[in-house]
């Protein structure tokens, strides 16, 4: 999710389109579009990846809109509930809505930025006691853990944990199994 | 070798006992021994029944082979101790002060050496709920979560341990998305 060349998280959130209306005609660039046409007119609309409409906006070839998963509605769910939104039903499972988020935030200016990154740091933070609470759950149930604990709405917020959200949860998981295995672990025999 | 992810910023339970275990504790020897060198130092003479401070990995090992009783450091040889930083743990909002590797120790000297310690028993129990208490404090913790820094004064050796991995990526996940309020030259999209 940087702006290294390499980091693969920013690779795959950049691969998400976000809708661009081009000012100027371009010949022979149709394909973009998808559809049949020949060329891009001006005021044509043209779904168009980040990485590749960065430089388009860069050299001021086209005008952009903000993305459904960070639109209006969108926003006001999360003021409201963060975690019973679906961040993965948004952007793809295993999707990067916080990494695709970042990448607009870097591109639109300031002010508009100011509240993009108070919209992600809010829904992050009220988001992440909920995906912590559950690991430690879940470590405790073991690899054949069944239901969850209230049933339905544990498991569809599961289901519905952006990618970088999954990463903390196998994290916590994690280091909570063994803390947990060597905490009960009695083994005088090796010693 | 590459470390799985969970392991690259913390390390395991037992690493942890290890190095806990080169803390000094008292014996009291079943069997003689003269002053002899060891990698970290030189330990002995012992002299049964006269007390001698040796590493809790020699003080096990011994116990193992059953050559020694080990007395157990104060904070664990009287349960009114524990009682008293329960209390402590339950009634204040911070972290109260306890040895760093109180976890490590307290678990070896319980498996190996329990007939040594009066009420091991009710000593377990504390130390349950004591870990139970503390946990609940750093998950309180969590939602003070800043991109910048958090301080969890007291914490011991093992909870570090266990809570690193994820409230690290956590705030490296929060560095991205907090917007800087240094202006970069970039173009508006006009939205």
């Amino acid at each position: 999710m940087d702006n290294d060349y390499f980091s693969i998280d920013a690779i795959l959130a950049e691969n998400q389109k976000i809708q661009c209306t081009f000012k100027v005609d371009i010949p022979d660039m149709g394909h973009l579009g998808g559809g049949s046409d020949r060329d891009i007119k001006a005021l044509a609309k043209v779904p168009v990846p980040i990485w590749l409409a960065y430089i388009i906006l860069y050299s001021d070839w086209a005008d952009f809109t903000i993305p459904a998963p960070f639109g209006p509605r969108v926003r006001n769910a999360l003021k409201a509930e963060p975690r019973s939104v679906k961040l993965s039903g948004l952007v793809g499972a295993g999707g990067l809505w916080y990494g695709f988020g970042k990448m607009i935030m870097d591109i639109l200016g300031d002010e508009q930025a100011e509240q993009m990154s108070d919209v992600l740091t809010k829904t992050f933070r009220g988001r992440l006691l909920e995906v912590i609470d559950q690991a430690q759950h879940f470590a405790a149930l073991g690899p054949s853990g069944g239901g969850g604990p209230s049933g339905d709405t544990a498991q569809s917020f599961r289901e519905g944990l952006d990618g970088t959200e999954r990463e903390l949860f196998a994290l916590a998981q994690e280091s909570t199994k063994r803390s947990k295995r060597w905490h009960e672990g009695n083994d005088k025999a090796r010693r | 070798m590459a470390l799985p992810q969970p392991l690259r910023t913390s390390v395991t339970p037992l690493e942890l006992e290890l190095i806990a275990s080169e803390q000094l504790v008292e014996i009291v020897p079943l069997i003689s021994m003269e002053k002899t060198a060891f990698i970290s130092g030189a330990y002995g003479p012992l002299r049964p029944p006269a007390k001698c401070r040796i590493p809790l990995w020699m003080a096990t090992n011994l116990k193992l082979k059953k050559k020694c009783h080990i007395v157990p450091p104060e904070w664990l040889s009287v349960a009114e101790f524990l009682q008293e930083r329960l209390n402590r743990e339950t009634s204040q909002p911070e972290f109260s002060k306890l040895p760093f590797r109180f976890a490590e120790i307290a678990k070896v000297i319980l498996d190996v050496a329990s007939d040594d310690i009066q009420n091991a028993d009710k000593i377990r129990s504390l130390l349950k709920d004591l870990r139970e208490a503390r946990q609940a404090k750093s998950r309180d913790g969590l939602q003070k979560l800043d991109h910048s820094e958090l301080s969890l004064p007291n914490l011991c050796s093992m909870e570090i341990n266990e809570i690193r991995p994820f409230f690290v990526q956590a705030m490296g996940v929060l560095t991205q998305l907090v917007k800087e309020p240094v202006a970069d030259a970039r173009p508006d999209g006009d939205y």
